[in-house]
């Protein structure tokens, strides 16, 4: 042992000296001992502090986008008189059924009349007041009633996004100025946004809506699933219960965990090379974001189907083999039921993220300015991910509240996606 | 024909055939005493199996190759013959009419296109109708001569469960695919990156401004250097500094001090630090943080300190990888065997002895590799640093300085306005190409720890 | 410990000692002594309670969110169940080996030197090397390891791993040390030689040992319990327990009846 990392050990071979024991209560011992304590005190304490400072960012994070994002769902507007019966708009009632009549209304010059109106009320600025959209709140409630084309009515139209961030109590000093004068005269109210559930992407931060991203992310969820689950769970049945031990196994499963941890934006790379460059498929579709996705989706769901199918017991599969089942009835008729729940936490939770992931769609040009929710998987669309990212990148501040109200909406549609992955878990929970 | 109609007209007649069949086999069953090794379904599925299949397989495979077959039609019209030789031009061109033929746009920036648009209408159709007859024909002609094999001694159970097996070796297959699928577009955009900037430049320049490249030398600001370390400083030191400490000593908290109540419901609340998307820590980082962050470092008298700074985008990283390395270590200390804390505890070891002297030690290779793949995970993560690293890069060790990575360059460079095969949009490729490597070999090297340290406790 | 060495030194005392994991009651109202001397084996039939009694001694329980102990149970007459007991002190003096033997994954060194590094009772490195080499000496394992020290405790044979762990508990120079079926996961040989290390040991340390084979606690101890259904049977001199049991149960259980 002469080169070893122990010290020489004198290797003596006198009596062992007779047993006297420790004393613990000198003045040394005690000290060190509270020492000792104190040292564990210091250490529990530093894990507990630890878990709380992880859960306060975390809570940190979700009040900050609650407290700046539950305004984006509110819309200020102001009270407008128009005068229809004086603007003699060339209409004739019959078109005011249908769908002609936005383009009718629009065609004789509503949106003239109502910034007119504007004017009229709140000086020659008064039109700079009005959302882009408040000429809609008049159309539609021309349509709802058509005799309003014959008085005149007061109208509770949406303010511009300047002036809604000002009454909001964040804008600059000329806006705050207006909303206090507007404030003053009781012109101003608050209700319900609903045209940010409803509506798609626009230039005006008060006309913005998610739905057109929803309905992106909805169709793009649907091919990633479509394709994703059948093809993880056919997988993992494969090689948990058929695949021979060789090398093209070992390959697979190598792929696999690889897969599964390749990051995201190497999916977008491959999307764009082989869907858009070889396959010429078209670029911001729903298509192509489903099928990147479903690849990066696919590990997910074949490593949790896999772990759900190790933990069905052998004796299962050889009393169905005993009684003369063929080994595809016994994984179809016995394993697969058995292991299905715990196939679908793991597709619920491998789709709550393909559903937050932005990176791999914005390769493949889901960041283009769309505003039509599409209508088909072919037609360009953009997902809740990416249009909060792309609001994140506005200027104009009144799309800060409408980018917390879009990640508001994308957290809850997560949090129920994992609620139910958990209590798929705890309810089927088998332990055999 | 529509695409769409035809798959459902061939599953439909698969549908008729495995009726059809599974009546017939019905009938001979009923007539019989004898045991057949074949269910009814059975013959059912054998024949939906062969009207379905060749033509979907027929399907797939002309989807792929009759783009190239209407082109092909359409360049033998004279009209083509006023194309432009074949470029960037001829392929936009073709892309128009092909649109305005699909009735996908209706506006033509060639006017070429709006004369090739009809030659491309009618070869489209013409394509389409063989593929239509030819699917039909193959559902047929598969169905009937299944159809004629459904008798009493048939075997159509060991040739369904064939099949089945066939798909199911399919579906793994797909990984493999995908795997080659992104090693070969990367590999091969890569190359053509490499044949334009030499690789040395790329891996060794210093120098990285893809906004002005020089034509001559595009090399010269096409250096990587600062981005490689712009990614470690973010993902692997700045992001663990945070996220190492915190993980592990929740780890240890939830796994060996909390009481049972605690734990169960702390730990999903972490685990949900994992749930929320990126993009979302993305906007937290560029909106609260990153502005704290300048702000504390202009307090400290740091007055050039950048909003975009490389401290705000690793510490909410770090937050966002915690939950990994927590779950890591609680698995890995977990693993431990329980009589090694019991034996420390017999001594006379306080828990905090007992873990920090045993269990971790012992914990330790688990830790490690755990460590390593959240050092992947950081270094892959896009969209934080996308939204809150800057774009420019600098060769720095100030936290407070700007810096940029790998993947917001990759970002960057792709949805810029280049042509596909312009440097900059190649460079991207080769920057995938380095983070793919690099990422592969932390993961195949943390599995391995990880494996082989799981094993020696088993 | 400067009185007569004639006069048996009580050690241990248990006085109506009860354990219960929830609701359910393993050990029932349980008295023992352990005399300074002595070896004392818990004989019994699997699942009768007696490693719970054991665990109670050093209180190795606690690490049980769920068990309670009553009664009363005392060191050199001082209560380990008090507050004022420190149980960082006590295990220090009431050392334990466990069934299965549980080398840290540290070198055989590091294994000796972890108690007396943080008990800190060792000053010096040289204070430190005489420490492990007298607690390998004293298990009966230095010859075999001095030349190899810097290895892994976890590559000695079992039999190797468990007198590590006995030289491990000796290192911080306990009072008493209690072994949990120490010989039950081991071959015949490291069986004896085990048997032979508490021999040697006795005199130095009072001992208990939990043991599940008869001939064992025969050989090894001066003063045997039987224990059953968590209640203590018989408790008496060795010799008078294998030849002459008082009670019907342990001369059941000794004569192979259950077992």
């Amino acid at each position: 042992m002469s080169d070893t990392l122990v010290p020489q050990i004198p290797t003596t071979n006198a009596e062992p000296v007779r047993r006297v024991p420790t004393d613990w209560t000198t003045q040394a011992m005690q000290s060190r001992i509270r020492r000792r304590y104190a040292s564990e005190r210091r250490f529990r304490f530093a894990g507990l502090a630890a878990v709380w400072l992880s859960a306060a960012f975390l809570a940190y994070l979700l009040i900050t986008m609650v407290m700046q994002g539950a305004s984006g769902f509110v819309e200020t507007r102001v009270s407008l008189p128009v005068d229809l019966a004086a603007a003699k708009l060339p209409i004739e009632p019959a078109r005011l059924v249908g769908r002609g009549a936005d383009l009718a209304l629009a065609g004789a010059g509503l949106e003239g009349t109502v910034l007119a109106a504007a004017s009229a009320k709140y000086g020659k600025d008064g039109a700079n007041l009005l959302s882009d959209g408040a000429w809609a709140v008049v159309r539609d409630a021309i349509k709802a009633d058509p005799s309003l084309l014959q008085r005149k009515a007061v109208f509770e139209v949406p303010v511009s996004s300047p002036i809604d961030v000002a009454a909001k109590g964040n804008g600059t000093p000329d806006a705050e100025a207006v909303v206090a004068r507007l404030k003053a005269s009781g012109a101003l109210s608050r209700g319900f946004n609903a045209g940010f559930l409803t509506s798609a992407d626009s230039t005006d931060a008060t006309r913005v809506g998610i739905w057109g991203a929803f309905k992106g992310s909805l169709l793009t969820m649907v091919v990633t699933l479509l394709l994703a689950f059948p093809i993880g769970v056919l997988s993992a049945l494969y090689l948990e219960e058929y695949a021979p031990k060789n090398r093209w196994t070992d390959l697979i499963e190598v792929s696999i965990n690889n897969l599964a941890a390749v990051p995201s934006i190497i999916f977008g790379l491959l999307g764009l090379a082989v869907f858009l460059g070889t396959f010429g498929m078209p670029r911001s579709a729903p298509i192509v974001g489903g099928l990147t996705l479903a690849l990066m989706t696919m590990p997910v769901i074949v490593i949790a189907g896999r772990n759900a199918i190790k933990s069905v017991p052998p004796s299962i599969r050889d009393a169905a083999l005993g009684i003369g089942a063929s080994p595809v009835q016994v994984v179809f008729h016995h394993v697969l039921p058995l292991a299905l729940p715990g196939i679908l936490t793991g597709t619920i939770i491998g789709m709550a993220r393909a559903l937050g992931e932005t990176a791999p769609l914005l390769m493949i040009g889901m960041r283009a300015f769309i505003a039509a929710p599409p209508s088909g998987l072919k037609d360009p669309a953009t997902v809740l991910p990416v249009q909060i990212f792309l609001w994140s990148d506005q200027v104009s501040r009144g799309f800060v509240e409408k980018t917390s109200a879009a990640i508001i909406v994308l957290l809850v549609f997560l949090l129920a996606m994992n609620g139910v992955a958990i209590y798929l878990r705890n309810r089927f929970e088998t332990r055999w | 024909m529509s695409a769409i109609a035809l798959l459902f007209l061939v599953l439909g007649l698969g549908l008729i055939g495995w009726l059809t069949a599974r009546v017939r086999a019905t009938r001979f069953r009923a007539g019989s005493t004898v045991r057949f090794s074949s269910l009814p379904s059975h013959h059912g599925w054998f024949v939906a199996l062969w009207t379905a299949v060749p033509p979907l397989i027929f399907l797939v495979i002309w989807s792929m190759t009759s783009p190239a077959l209407v082109t092909d039609t359409v360049l033998s019209t004279p009209a083509a013959m006023q194309l432009p030789p074949p470029g960037f031009d001829r392929a936009s061109i073709l892309s128009e009419a092909r649109s305005l033929a699909e009735g996908r746009s209706f506006g033509a920036f060639h006017g070429l296109s709006r004369t090739l648009a009809p030659s491309y209408a009618a070869a489209q159709t013409r394509y389409d109708w063989i593929a239509t007859a030819l699917a039909l024909l193959l559902a047929f002609a598969g169905g009937a001569f299944a159809f004629t094999r459904v008798k009493p001694g048939f075997g159509a159970r060991t040739q369904v469960e064939r099949v089945v097996m066939l798909m199911l070796l399919g579906a793994s297959l797909i990984a493999i695919l995908t795997t080659v699928g992104i090693v070969a577009s990367l590999l091969y955009e890569s190359a053509r990156f490499f044949h334009v900037v030499p690789i040395t430049d790329f891996l060794f320049g210093t120098h990285w401004s893809p906004q002005v490249i020089d034509g001559r030398d595009p090399g010269a600001s096409l250096g990587a250097v600062p981005l490689f370390w712009g990614t470690f400083f973010i993902g692997a030191v700045i992001a663990m500094i945070v996220a190492i400490p915190f993980g592990l000593m929740s780890a240890i908290y939830l796994t060996q001090y909390a009481a049972p109540t605690t734990r169960k419901w702390m730990k999903p609340i972490l685990e949900m630090l994992a749930g929320v998307p990126t993009v979302v820590y993305g906007y937290f980082a560029a909106l609260t943080v990153a502005p704290a962050v300048r702000d504390f470092a202009v307090s400290i008298g740091i007055s050039w300190a950048s909003s975009e700074s490389a401290l705000a985008a690793g510490l909410v990283m770090g937050i966002m990888i915690i939950p990994f390395v927590s779950s890591m270590a609680d698995d890995s200390i977990a693993a431990v065997p329980s009589s090694m804390r019991d034996g420390s505890l017999a001594m006379g070891a306080t828990s905090s002895e007992t873990i920090r002297r045993v269990l971790l030690p012992a914990a330790l290779p688990g830790v490690v590799g755990g460590v390593l793949l959240a050092v992947s995970r950081a270094i892959g993560e896009t969209m934080i640093v996308v939204m809150a690293a800057s774009g420019v890069a600098t060769l720095t060790l100030n936290p407070f300085a700007s810096t940029t990575t790998v993947t917001k360059q990759i970002v960057d460079l792709l949805t810029g306005e280049a042509e596909f095969d312009s440097p900059k949009t190649l460079a991207a490729f080769a920057l995938g190409l380095t983070l793919f490597v690099v990422t592969l070999l932390l993961n195949i090297v943390a599995l391995r720890v990880v494996k082989r340290y799981r094993e020696a406790y088993e | 410990m400067t009185k007569s060495l004639k006069m048996p030194i009580l050690k241990m005392t248990a006085r109506n000692v009860s354990v219960a994991y929830g609701s359910k009651i393993a050990i029932n109202n349980v008295s023992i002594d352990v005399d300074q001397d002595e070896v004392v084996a818990f004989i019994g039939p699997s699942g009768c309670g007696k490693s719970t009694f054991l665990r109670t001694l050093n209180r190795m329980n606690d690490t049980v969110a769920s068990a309670r102990v009553t009664g009363e149970i005392k060191l050199d007459g001082q209560d380990i169940y008090s507050p004022d007991m420190d149980v960082v002190q006590l295990r220090a003096r009431v050392g334990m080996v466990f069934q299965k033997p549980n080398p840290f994954p540290k070198s055989i060194y590091e294994n000796v030197a972890y108690g007396p590094r943080i008990h800190g009772l060792a000053g010096a490195k040289a204070d430190l090397d005489r420490i492990v080499e007298k607690s390998l000496r004293r298990a009966g394992l230095w010859d075999e390891v001095k030349d190899r020290l810097s290895d892994s405790g976890t590559a000695l044979s079992g039999g190797q791993q468990q007198r590590l762990c006995i030289a491990r508990a000796i290192a911080v120079d306990p009072e008493v040390i209690l072994m949990d079926e120490p010989c039950s996961a081991l071959d015949p040989i490291a069986t004896a030689k085990i048997e032979e290390l508490i021999h040697e040991l006795r005199g130095r340390y009072a001992m208990v040992i939990v043991t599940h084979n008869m001939q064992q606690a025969a050989r090894v101890s001066q003063k045997t319990a039987f224990f059953h259904l968590g209640s203590l049977v018989e408790y008496g001199n060795t010799s008078d327990i294998f030849t002459n049991p008082r009670e019907e149960r342990t001369k059941d259980y000794i004569t192979g009846r259950y077992g």
